[in-house]
């Protein structure tokens, strides 16, 4: 499936900016199951200096410095990507979920990587209270996927998705108490849920869908920058990405920017400004299949 | 039973310390007392506490012993560390490059993944366009990373056995260099007779060594290679001092992160000449600090100092990731690390130290002995470098149980250690030679391709019983002596031609920063000198049993003119009788009053500058300052006559403190640079104090239907300006409104009148600006014409009293004016400072992150 990314951010700043410096995460990143086919990104006013470069976790990052006033900030970042990601292996066949966390804890070559997103993060520490609302779709020696994917299904039927009751800073047990919240917190809480069990868990940053395929309902998390998380099965099947907001498994109506630890290590654009007083900002996402032929 | 370091088992001397203790008994009690607190008495005076009087004192005390090593015994200290620095260095290259060791399994994922210290902006690269990197799990650079690690230090023991053994490395930021360099000073300064005998190895080859290092990794890429700074993070921080002290030691710039800009990839500086290039940056900051962008966006640092790192436009030292290393964790891999790194055994070795994760060899069974016998050992938090250690023995019951469940429940976040029964070392305590448990750093540096040791150190004395985990904290600081075997043995720093520097004279190269702080600084001075002035005039006048109607009048004057320097309250003060005006004036002058909160913005300023003004002119701020606040203790804010002598005295010592230092800028500043603003700050303020006071004492009450009136208000203010003498000696004592407002307003050759400031604030900003900026000094010269302007209108009315009762408007405006002279003065110079903000990452609502 070919995609088309669009991705506006802008900021309005009250005074003019007399400095500034932003790091973006705004590229996609290439995967064995998502061909990047063109990519690019541009500001206005343009950047006096800017770099590119990868950074720990195999992310394309951007940055960008401007050191004449301005009194606005634009960037787009555009995309023309296939995705396709394979099916999940059958259920049954993945190892128990005590074993996963076991190969995990000793690292070695097939678990070192795996191993990194175990422990707590500023934004997703493991977390007991999460752990033991997961707890009964993990009975003992249950097939690890079989168990993420009740986990994933859980979170879409028990939690409402509702914007502006939440912000960066809310914790997850916040959320676990107010049932309520936006992609980023159920990707949260997801990530501290499995780490408290001692399963490895990552944040991926990406994109849905703006209109859903004739005949079904329009996805939650669309127009935006969209999150979910990344599963760990275990040495054999690897990672499974599962979309807790809308109760999937990435497929193909996603598509990946990149992954972390947590929302801080993938933050689309993130900046420091000096002058500037108040700012506003916008931010447009469209996600569109391109047309046949592109 | 520790082994002691003077005298060996049997009691005995031992040899290399005959000649000290030689010396110390010829000396004698009475005089080894007296040189120790002649030490105390230079602590005090030359140390932080002096600086900022109320703050914490410095850290590090001085104890006059000094601990002797035997050349071939710190030889191989020397070595040991050389290869525990380059096996270090070697790790940090990994794992902030291609992982290997944790690929392979060498080191488990927990030491690294888990670890505070491991920065993963640290592992970023850039440079290239995105299409180049693998597709598949983590960038994986293929070459080990180098020259992260330039500078080194590490704490050791001596155990009962008499071999020294490594308890923590000290691979981000190791302080204490400079107080070991410092404690040499000061120790040859008090006990000069021990020098004469011993052949010592000196300590400053190492910072010629390190300045000729740094300056060969300033990059050569392109122009103006760059100057060294070191990046403190503020006299806030406690190391402050010893980054001062530090920056001193090399000859470099000490900056904060609001000093630097990063500007196209390169780091610059921003002076009131511009933007001057930075091409090696010390960090003196822990590495997650020093840029908001990519790491804690709180932090102050510089945004995008990282990526200009990477780019190669500045050299970091040490590397922001280096303290990594530093987790206790990682001592209990580094003898397998050498064998496979460096294919060596351990030449030192470390206290030996378990890590009670499950991962890790051995540490199941660790942790059980440490479940079973909680009293033998020592505990750590495992991955951070800086806790303490906790010692189960010693804990309440409830806290122990707690630590063990901590322990039984995640014993990967700790590391256990038998305790280490560390040597003792003579100290000197009331003129007796008291032996105390000791720890030593030691500092190393890469440079010419090879690590090379100081020689000598800090060591650090504990208190008794302080054999908890002694990792060298700041407490009782000893001097460390190698002593020299063969004196041709000493070798100086290899050659490194530093381009010749172009002469500068101008004041362009000082951090705007620091000329912000002379110039409040300045008037800051001048604001106390005023305020100590009016008061004493005001105190005096109380003092009178009964006061004549004029000096009633002059009291309602001085009352205004204090009100408006912000000394009383004016709500207060409004129909306050005599008695409760005498009452407030010495709640003013008397501790917490008006007066100390403005010595307190001296001190403030006199600190932040501690590194700016010459250590003479420091030393007589920090006392006068310390005097000052003596002295105002002394007050009793009770009104009687006795208060109001010692608030009075006390007022006239404030006077001759800003006279001292008034006389001691003006012999001992370089015409430049801090002094043209410290000389602007007090010319700003006294200008408006003119002004503001005439202002008052024209507007006596009465004077404007009873003109005759004026003779006493601008007596009071001949008084006020100094200026009665210059007056008689002029007019004989025929008072006259013309020729006083003259002297005060006109006559530039009265330096405590309004047109001297403002003939001299012009050359000042002249001489600042350069030619090529004439519109500030303009401002000035206006401002003088309009005070002329004034005089001559009085000379001229037919009624001179009456056309001086005119004037208060005139000249409130021209304080208004000289205010906004002091306003375009900060933006010009000083505009460079706004602070910054994050974006994107922090605040309030979801919409701000991009992210539905």
């Amino acid at each position: 499936m070919i995609y088309r990314v669009h991705h506006v951010t802008s900021y309005e700043y009250q005074a003019p900016v007399a400095l500034s410096a932003h790091l973006a995460h705004l590229l996609p990143r290439a995967l064995p199951c998502q061909r990047v086919l063109s990519a690019g990104l541009h500001t206005a006013p343009a950047a006096s200096w800017r770099r590119d470069g990868t950074d720990h976790f195999g992310n394309t990052v951007t940055w960008l410095f401007l050191d004449v006033a301005h009194p606005a900030f634009e960037v787009t970042a555009e995309a023309t990507v296939d995705v396709g990601f394979p099916d999940p292996p059958d259920f049954a066949a993945t190892p128990g979920w005590e074993a996963v966390a076991s190969a995990a804890r000793h690292g070695g070559p097939a678990a070192w990587q795996a191993a990194e997103f175990l422990f707590d993060s500023p934004l997703a520490p493991a977390s007991a209270e999460a752990a033991a609302y997961a707890a009964p779709s993990f009975p003992a020696g249950r097939p690890v996927l079989a168990s993420l994917l009740e986990l994933n299904a859980r979170i879409y039927r028990e939690f409402t998705f509702r914007a502006g009751v939440t912000t960066t800073a809310t914790t997850i047990r916040e959320v676990l108490s107010k049932r309520e919240g936006v992609c980023q917190d159920f990707a949260h809480l997801m990530i501290g849920a499995l780490r408290g069990l001692g399963l490895p868990a990552r944040y991926v940053s990406g994109y849905i869908r703006t209109l859903a395929p004739p005949g079904r309902t329009r996805r939650l998390g669309a127009d935006q920058s969209h999150a979910w998380v990344g599963c760990w099965m275990g040495p054999e099947h690897g990672w499974v990405d599962l979309d807790p907001t809308n109760g999937l498994v990435v497929k193909e109506e996603h598509v990946v920017l990149g992954w972390g630890r947590d929302f801080r290590d993938v933050t689309p654009l993130r900046g420091v400004i000096l002058g500037g007083a108040e700012h506003e900002l916008s931010v447009r996402v469209e996600l569109e299949p391109a047309a046949a032929g592109t | 039973m520790a082994l002691d370091e003077m005298v060996d088992g049997k009691g005995g001397l031992r040899p290399h310390w005959r000649s000290l203790l030689g010396i110390l008994t010829s000396l004698g009690r009475p005089v080894l007392v007296e040189r120790a607190q002649r030490l105390e008495r230079i602590a005090t005076e030359e140390g932080v506490s002096a600086l900022l009087p109320g703050a914490p004192p410095d850290p590090w005390r001085f104890d006059p012993i000094p601990v002797l090593l035997k050349q071939a015994e710190f030889a191989r200290l020397a070595s040991g560390l050389a290869q525990r620095a380059r096996l270090l260095e070697a790790v940090l290259g990994d794992l902030y490059g291609p992982q290997r060791l944790l690929a392979e399994g060498v080191l488990p994922p927990a030491l690294v993944y888990a670890n505070p210290g491991f920065l993963r902006p640290c592992r970023t690269s850039s440079g290239h366009t995105s299409s180049g990197h693998t597709a598949s799990g983590q960038a994986t650079p293929d070459r080990p990373r180098s020259g992260l690690l330039q500078f080194y230090a590490a704490d050791l023991v001596r155990g009962f056995d008499g071999a020294w053994r490594v308890l923590a490395d000290r691979t981000g930021w190791p302080n204490g260099l400079a107080h070991a360099l410092e404690n040499r000073r000061r120790l040859g300064r008090i006990l000069p007779e021990i020098f004469a005998s011993h052949l010592l190895c000196p300590l400053e080859h190492f910072t010629e060594v390190w300045q000729d290092a740094l300056q060969r990794l300033v990059p050569h890429a392109d122009g103006d290679p760059g100057g060294v700074a070191l990046l403190t993070p503020g006299h806030a921080d406690s190391d402050w001092f010893g980054h001062v002290l530090l920056a001193r030691e090399l000859s470099c710039a000490l900056v904060e992160g609001g000093d630097l800009t990063v500007r196209g990839g390169r780091l610059f500086l921003k002076t009131l000449r511009g933007l001057q290039p930075i091409g090696v940056l010390l960090r003196g900051e822990p590495g997650s600090r020093i840029d908001p962008l990519e790491l804690a966006p709180d932090a102050a640092g510089v945004p995008g100092l990282l990526e200009a790192a990477r780019d190669g436009g500045v050299h970091i030292v040490n590397h922001p990731g280096t303290g990594l290393v530093e987790a206790p964790a990682f001592a209990a891999f580094l003898p397998a690390l050498a064998r496979r790194l460096l294919g060596e055994e351990l030449e030192l070795p470390g206290v030996e130290t378990h890590w009670l994760a499950d991962s890790a060899p051995g540490g199941p069974a660790a942790r059980d002995a440490v479940l079973r016998d909680p009293g033998a050992w020592l505990v750590r938090p495992a991955l951070d470098g800086a806790a303490p250690a906790l010692a189960p023995a010693t804990l309440p019951e409830a806290a122990r149980q707690s630590l063990l469940a901590r322990i039984a429940a995640a014993g990967e976040k700790y590391v256990a250690r038998s305790p280490v029964m560390a040597s003792a070392a003579p100290c000197l305590e009331g003129g007796e030679l008291v032996p105390r448990p000791l720890v030593i750093r030691l500092f190393l540096t890469h440079a010419g391709g090879a690590w090379r040791a100081m020689q000598g150190g800090l060591g650090c004395a504990l208190a008794d019983g302080a054999a908890a985990w002694p990792v060298a904290a700041p407490g009782l600081a000893k001097d460390i002596w190698v002593l020299a075997e063969d004196p041709l043995a000493i070798a100086g720093p290899p050659a490194h031609r530093i381009p010749a520097l172009a002469i500068r004279r101008t004041a362009g190269d000082l951090p705007s920063r620091v000329a912000d702080n002379f110039f409040w600084l300045g008037r800051y001075l001048e604001r106390l000198e005023g305020a100590a002035r009016l008061l004493r005039a005001a105190l005096a006048r109380l003092a009178r049993p009964s006061p004549a109607p004029h000096e009633l009048a002059e009291l309602d004057v001085l009352t205004a003119c204090l009100t408006q320097a912000g000394v009383l309250n004016a709500e207060v003060v409004a129909g306050l009788s005599h008695l409760g005006l005498s009452e407030a004036l010495l709640r003013a002058a008397a501790p917490w009053g008006a007066i100390h909160a403005m010595i307190g913005r001296v001190s403030r300023m006199t600190g932040l500058l501690r590194d700016r003004v010459t250590g003479e002119m420091h030393t007589v701020m920090a006392r006068g300052l310390r005097e000052l606040e003596d002295a105002l203790e002394q007050i009793r804010p009770r009104e009687d006559a006795k208060a109001r002598e010692t608030a009075s005295g006390a007022m006239s010592r404030v006077l001759v403190f800003a006279a001292t230092v008034a006389g001691l800028a003006a012999e001992n500043m370089v015409r430049g640079g801090g002094r043209l603003f410290l000389d602007l700050g007090r010319r700003v303020e006294r200008a408006q104090a003119v002004a503001d006071e005439l202002a008052c004492a024209l507007e006596l009450p009465g004077a404007d239907h009873q003109p005759a009136l004026v003779e006493h208000g601008l007596r009071l203010a001949l008084e006020l300006r100094d200026s009665v003498i210059t007056y008689r000696s002029r007019y004989s004592g025929v008072l006259q409104p013309a020729p006083a407002l003259d002297l005060m307003l006109a006559d530039p050759g009265n330096p405590r009148g309004l047109a001297f400031q403002l003939v001299t604030a012009g050359t000042l900003l002249h001489e600042i600006a350069g030619i090529q900026d004439a519109a500030l000094p303009g401002i000035a010269a206006t401002l003088l014409a309009g005070a002329e302007a004034m005089v001559r209108d009085v000379q001229a009315a037919p009624d001179q009293a009456r056309a001086a009762t005119l004037l208060p408007p005139r000249l409130r405006a021209l304080r208004d004016d000289m205010a906004d002279l002091s306003d375009l003065v900060s933006r010009r110079y000083f505009a460079l400072l706004p602070t910054a903000r994050s974006v994107g990452i922090e605040g309030g609502t979801p919409a701000l992150l991009g992210a539905a």
